[in-house]
Protein backbone atom coordinates (compact mmCIF):
# COMPACT_ATOMS: atom_id res chain seq x y z
CA UNK A 1 0.00 0.00 0.00
CA UNK A 2 1.57 3.49 -1.01
CA UNK A 3 1.95 6.13 1.87
CA UNK A 4 -0.44 8.21 -0.56
CA UNK A 5 -3.36 5.86 -0.19
CA UNK A 6 -2.55 5.07 3.78
CA UNK A 7 -2.74 8.97 4.09
CA UNK A 8 -6.12 8.93 1.97
CA UNK A 9 -7.31 6.11 3.78
CA UNK A 10 -6.50 8.09 7.24
CA UNK A 11 -8.48 11.32 6.30
CA UNK A 12 -11.60 9.33 4.74
CA UNK A 13 -11.75 7.79 8.29
CA UNK A 14 -11.16 10.97 9.93
CA UNK A 15 -13.73 12.64 7.80
CA UNK A 16 -16.19 9.91 8.35
CA UNK A 17 -15.88 9.82 12.46
CA UNK A 18 -15.89 14.14 12.28
CA UNK A 19 -19.57 13.65 10.68
CA UNK A 20 -20.87 11.08 12.97
CA UNK A 21 -19.98 13.67 15.83
CA UNK A 22 -21.80 16.26 14.43
CA UNK A 23 -24.72 14.43 13.29
CA UNK A 24 -24.68 12.70 17.06
CA UNK A 25 -23.89 16.27 18.59
CA UNK A 26 -27.01 18.11 16.14
CA UNK A 27 -29.11 14.75 16.92
CA UNK A 28 -28.60 15.29 20.81
CA UNK A 29 -29.40 18.97 20.89
CA UNK A 30 -32.35 18.27 18.84
CA UNK A 31 -33.90 15.73 21.15
CA UNK A 32 -35.91 17.38 23.87
CA UNK A 33 -35.77 17.12 27.99
CA UNK A 34 -37.30 14.00 28.97
CA UNK A 35 -40.64 14.64 31.48
CA UNK A 36 -39.68 16.46 33.94
CA UNK A 37 -36.15 17.36 33.57
CA UNK A 38 -37.66 20.31 31.78
CA UNK A 39 -36.90 22.88 34.69
CA UNK A 40 -33.98 21.27 36.26
CA UNK A 41 -31.97 23.55 37.89
CA UNK A 42 -28.18 23.60 38.87
CA UNK A 43 -27.95 22.07 42.43
CA UNK A 44 -25.74 23.57 44.94
CA UNK A 45 -25.22 19.92 46.42
CA UNK A 46 -23.96 18.43 43.14
CA UNK A 47 -22.23 21.03 41.69
CA UNK A 48 -20.56 23.51 44.03
CA UNK A 49 -17.03 22.53 43.47
CA UNK A 50 -17.39 21.96 39.75
CA UNK A 51 -15.46 25.07 37.85
CA UNK A 52 -16.71 23.63 34.14
CA UNK A 53 -17.55 26.82 32.36
CA UNK A 54 -19.06 25.00 29.67
CA UNK A 55 -21.73 23.20 30.96
CA UNK A 56 -25.01 25.09 30.98
CA UNK A 57 -26.23 24.47 34.78
CA UNK A 58 -22.81 25.57 36.07
CA UNK A 59 -23.20 27.48 39.21
CA UNK A 60 -20.06 29.00 39.77
CA UNK A 61 -19.87 30.90 36.02
CA UNK A 62 -23.31 31.95 37.30
CA UNK A 63 -21.73 33.07 40.82
CA UNK A 64 -18.51 34.61 38.56
CA UNK A 65 -20.90 36.57 35.86
CA UNK A 66 -23.32 38.25 38.71
CA UNK A 67 -19.72 39.96 40.77
CA UNK A 68 -18.57 40.79 37.67
CA UNK A 69 -21.65 42.70 36.89
CA UNK A 70 -21.78 44.31 40.60
CA UNK A 71 -18.31 45.54 39.81
CA UNK B 1 -12.36 -22.15 37.23
CA UNK B 2 -10.78 -22.37 34.27
CA UNK B 3 -7.79 -20.70 32.96
CA UNK B 4 -9.81 -18.07 30.65
CA UNK B 5 -12.31 -16.93 33.54
CA UNK B 6 -9.50 -16.85 35.64
CA UNK B 7 -7.51 -14.46 33.97
CA UNK B 8 -10.71 -12.44 33.00
CA UNK B 9 -11.30 -12.25 37.24
CA UNK B 10 -7.54 -11.50 37.54
CA UNK B 11 -7.34 -8.56 34.95
CA UNK B 12 -10.52 -6.68 36.75
CA UNK B 13 -9.17 -6.87 39.66
CA UNK B 14 -5.75 -5.57 39.01
CA UNK B 15 -7.32 -3.06 36.50
CA UNK B 16 -9.56 -2.05 39.95
CA UNK B 17 -7.00 -2.11 42.92
CA UNK B 18 -3.70 -2.45 41.78
CA UNK B 19 -3.30 -0.02 38.83
CA UNK B 20 -6.39 2.35 39.84
CA UNK B 21 -6.70 4.92 37.43
CA UNK B 22 -7.42 7.43 39.72
CA UNK B 23 -4.50 6.69 42.36
CA UNK B 24 -2.21 4.90 40.27
CA UNK B 25 -2.11 6.02 37.24
CA UNK B 26 -3.70 9.38 37.69
CA UNK B 27 -5.98 9.70 35.04
CA UNK B 28 -9.69 11.10 35.34
CA UNK B 29 -8.34 13.82 37.99
CA UNK B 30 -10.31 16.89 37.50
CA UNK B 31 -14.10 14.75 37.71
CA UNK B 32 -12.07 12.95 40.83
CA UNK B 33 -11.63 16.36 42.67
CA UNK B 34 -14.55 18.50 41.05
CA UNK B 35 -17.52 15.95 42.01
CA UNK B 36 -16.66 14.20 45.35
CA UNK B 37 -17.95 16.42 47.68
CA UNK B 38 -21.18 14.32 47.93
CA UNK B 39 -21.48 10.54 47.89
CA UNK B 40 -24.85 10.40 45.83
CA UNK B 41 -23.16 12.61 42.83
CA UNK B 42 -19.89 10.89 43.03
CA UNK B 43 -21.43 7.84 42.44
CA UNK B 44 -23.36 8.86 39.48
CA UNK B 45 -20.75 10.29 38.11
CA UNK B 46 -18.58 6.54 38.69
CA UNK B 47 -21.79 4.81 36.97
CA UNK B 48 -21.66 7.55 33.81
CA UNK B 49 -18.24 7.04 33.55
CA UNK B 50 -18.03 3.43 33.70
CA UNK B 51 -21.09 3.50 31.16
CA UNK B 52 -18.96 5.68 28.70
CA UNK B 53 -15.73 3.83 29.63
CA UNK B 54 -17.29 0.02 28.93
CA UNK B 55 -19.13 1.06 25.37
CA UNK B 56 -15.74 3.02 24.32
CA UNK B 57 -13.74 -0.17 24.62
CA UNK B 58 -16.47 -2.05 23.16
CA UNK B 59 -16.10 0.26 19.80
CA UNK B 60 -12.58 1.07 19.87
CA UNK B 61 -10.91 -2.19 20.05
CA UNK B 62 -12.96 -3.19 16.95
CA UNK B 63 -11.87 -0.35 15.02
CA UNK B 64 -7.96 -0.65 15.95
CA UNK B 65 -7.79 -4.32 15.33
CA UNK B 66 -9.90 -4.76 12.14
CA UNK B 67 -9.80 -1.34 10.57
CA UNK B 68 -6.53 0.71 11.71
CA UNK B 69 -4.26 -1.74 11.88
CA UNK B 70 -5.40 -4.11 8.91
CA UNK B 71 -5.12 -0.70 6.91
CA UNK B 72 -1.60 0.31 8.43
CA UNK B 73 -2.10 3.48 10.28
CA UNK B 74 -2.25 3.17 13.77
CA UNK B 75 -0.71 6.56 14.00
CA UNK B 76 -4.54 7.67 13.74
CA UNK B 77 -5.46 5.98 16.88
CA UNK B 78 -5.52 8.63 19.40
CA UNK B 79 -7.69 10.99 17.21
CA UNK B 80 -10.13 7.82 16.01
CA UNK B 81 -10.35 7.62 20.20
CA UNK B 82 -11.25 10.66 20.47
CA UNK B 83 -14.18 11.30 17.79
CA UNK B 84 -15.63 7.81 19.32
CA UNK B 85 -15.60 8.74 22.53
CA UNK B 86 -16.81 12.14 22.31
CA UNK B 87 -19.87 10.87 19.71
CA UNK B 88 -20.60 7.79 22.06
CA UNK B 89 -21.36 10.55 25.32
CA UNK B 90 -23.60 12.32 22.52
CA UNK B 91 -25.58 8.68 21.35
CA UNK B 92 -25.60 7.71 24.63
CA UNK B 93 -26.97 11.13 25.82
CA UNK B 94 -29.53 10.93 23.47
CA UNK B 95 -30.99 7.71 24.67
CA UNK B 96 -30.98 8.77 27.85
CA UNK B 97 -32.95 11.49 27.73
CA UNK B 98 -35.82 9.65 24.86
CA UNK B 99 -36.32 6.76 26.72
CA UNK B 100 -35.25 7.38 30.68
CA UNK B 101 -35.98 10.26 32.47
CA UNK B 102 -34.66 8.95 35.94
CA UNK B 103 -31.68 8.62 34.70
CA UNK B 104 -31.13 11.34 32.63
CA UNK B 105 -32.11 13.20 36.13
CA UNK B 106 -29.13 11.41 38.07
CA UNK B 107 -26.45 11.76 36.24
CA UNK B 108 -27.23 13.29 32.52
CA UNK B 109 -26.02 16.22 33.23
CA UNK B 110 -22.53 14.69 34.03
CA UNK B 111 -22.43 12.83 30.80
CA UNK B 112 -20.68 15.88 28.37
CA UNK B 113 -18.42 15.71 31.09
CA UNK B 114 -17.34 12.61 30.53
CA UNK B 115 -15.91 13.37 27.37
CA UNK B 116 -12.94 15.59 28.50
CA UNK B 117 -12.44 12.85 31.31
CA UNK B 118 -9.21 11.35 30.27
CA UNK B 119 -9.45 8.25 32.22
CA UNK B 120 -11.88 6.50 29.10
CA UNK B 121 -9.25 7.43 26.42
CA UNK B 122 -6.67 6.51 28.49
CA UNK B 123 -8.61 2.93 29.42
CA UNK B 124 -8.97 2.27 25.31
CA UNK B 125 -5.43 3.84 24.37
CA UNK B 126 -3.37 0.79 27.04
CA UNK B 127 -5.69 -1.70 25.98
CA UNK B 128 -4.10 -1.28 22.67
CA UNK B 129 -0.67 -0.30 23.24
CA UNK B 130 -0.25 -3.39 25.18
CA UNK B 131 -1.83 -5.45 22.39
CA UNK B 132 -5.08 -7.07 24.47
CA UNK B 133 -7.80 -9.40 23.20
CA UNK B 134 -10.96 -8.72 23.01
CA UNK B 135 -11.94 -10.31 26.42
CA UNK B 136 -8.77 -8.94 28.44
CA UNK B 137 -9.93 -5.47 26.65
CA UNK B 138 -13.64 -5.73 28.22
CA UNK B 139 -12.11 -6.58 31.37
CA UNK B 140 -9.64 -3.72 31.59
CA UNK B 141 -12.37 -1.52 30.76
CA UNK B 142 -14.97 -2.79 33.11
CA UNK B 143 -12.02 -3.31 36.15
CA UNK B 144 -10.89 0.56 35.13
CA UNK B 145 -14.10 1.89 35.45
CA UNK B 146 -14.89 0.11 39.11
CA UNK B 147 -11.76 1.14 40.51
CA UNK B 148 -12.60 4.91 39.50
CA UNK B 149 -15.92 4.24 41.10
CA UNK B 150 -14.31 2.97 44.40
CA UNK B 151 -11.78 5.64 44.44
CA UNK B 152 -14.32 8.71 43.99
CA UNK B 153 -16.81 6.94 46.45
CA UNK B 154 -14.16 6.64 49.18
CA UNK B 155 -13.23 9.97 48.72
CA UNK B 156 -16.38 11.58 48.59
CA UNK B 157 -17.00 10.01 52.24
CA UNK B 158 -14.40 11.74 53.36
CA UNK B 159 -14.51 14.82 51.99
CA UNK B 160 -18.15 15.02 53.83
CA UNK B 161 -16.92 14.22 57.22
CA UNK B 162 -14.25 17.16 56.09
CA UNK B 163 -16.55 19.49 55.93
CA UNK B 164 -16.72 19.86 59.38
CA UNK B 165 -13.44 20.52 59.48
CA UNK B 166 -12.61 24.41 61.37
CA UNK B 167 -8.68 24.26 61.07
CA UNK B 168 -6.57 26.21 59.40
CA UNK B 169 -8.23 28.17 56.85
CA UNK B 170 -5.75 27.76 53.79
CA UNK B 171 -6.06 24.18 53.97
CA UNK B 172 -10.35 24.32 53.78
CA UNK B 173 -11.90 22.48 50.61
CA UNK B 174 -9.71 21.76 47.61
CA UNK B 175 -5.68 21.95 49.47
CA UNK B 176 -6.89 19.37 52.01
CA UNK B 177 -8.56 16.96 49.39
CA UNK B 178 -5.68 16.86 47.72
CA UNK B 179 -3.35 15.75 50.36
CA UNK B 180 -6.19 13.17 51.62
CA UNK B 181 -5.99 11.94 47.51
CA UNK B 182 -2.32 11.68 48.34
CA UNK B 183 -2.49 9.67 51.20
CA UNK B 184 -5.01 7.51 49.15
CA UNK B 185 -2.81 6.98 46.85
CA UNK B 186 0.02 5.65 48.95
CA UNK B 187 -2.52 3.39 50.76
CA UNK B 188 -3.15 1.78 47.30
CA UNK B 189 0.64 1.69 46.52
CA UNK B 190 0.51 -1.26 49.51
CA UNK B 191 -1.70 -2.99 46.59
CA UNK B 192 1.28 -3.01 44.32
CA UNK B 193 2.82 -7.00 43.20
CA UNK B 194 -0.72 -8.73 43.59
CA UNK B 195 -1.23 -10.75 41.12
CA UNK B 196 2.13 -10.55 39.75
Amino acid sequence: MTDGLRIFLAVLILTSLLVIFVVSFILYRKTPLPKGCEDMQPSEEKCANCKEEGCHLNIYAEKKKKENEKK
Amino acid sequence: MTPYIYSFLLAIVSSMLVDNVVLSRFYGICSFIGVSNKIKSAFSMGVAVMFVTVFAALICWPIYNYILGPLNIPFMDTLTYILVIASLVQVVGLFIKKYSAPLYKSFGIYLPLITTNCAVLGVVQSNTDTALGFGLSMANAIGTSLGFILAIVVFACIRERLEQYNGNKPFKGVPLALVVAALMAMAFMGLGGIGA
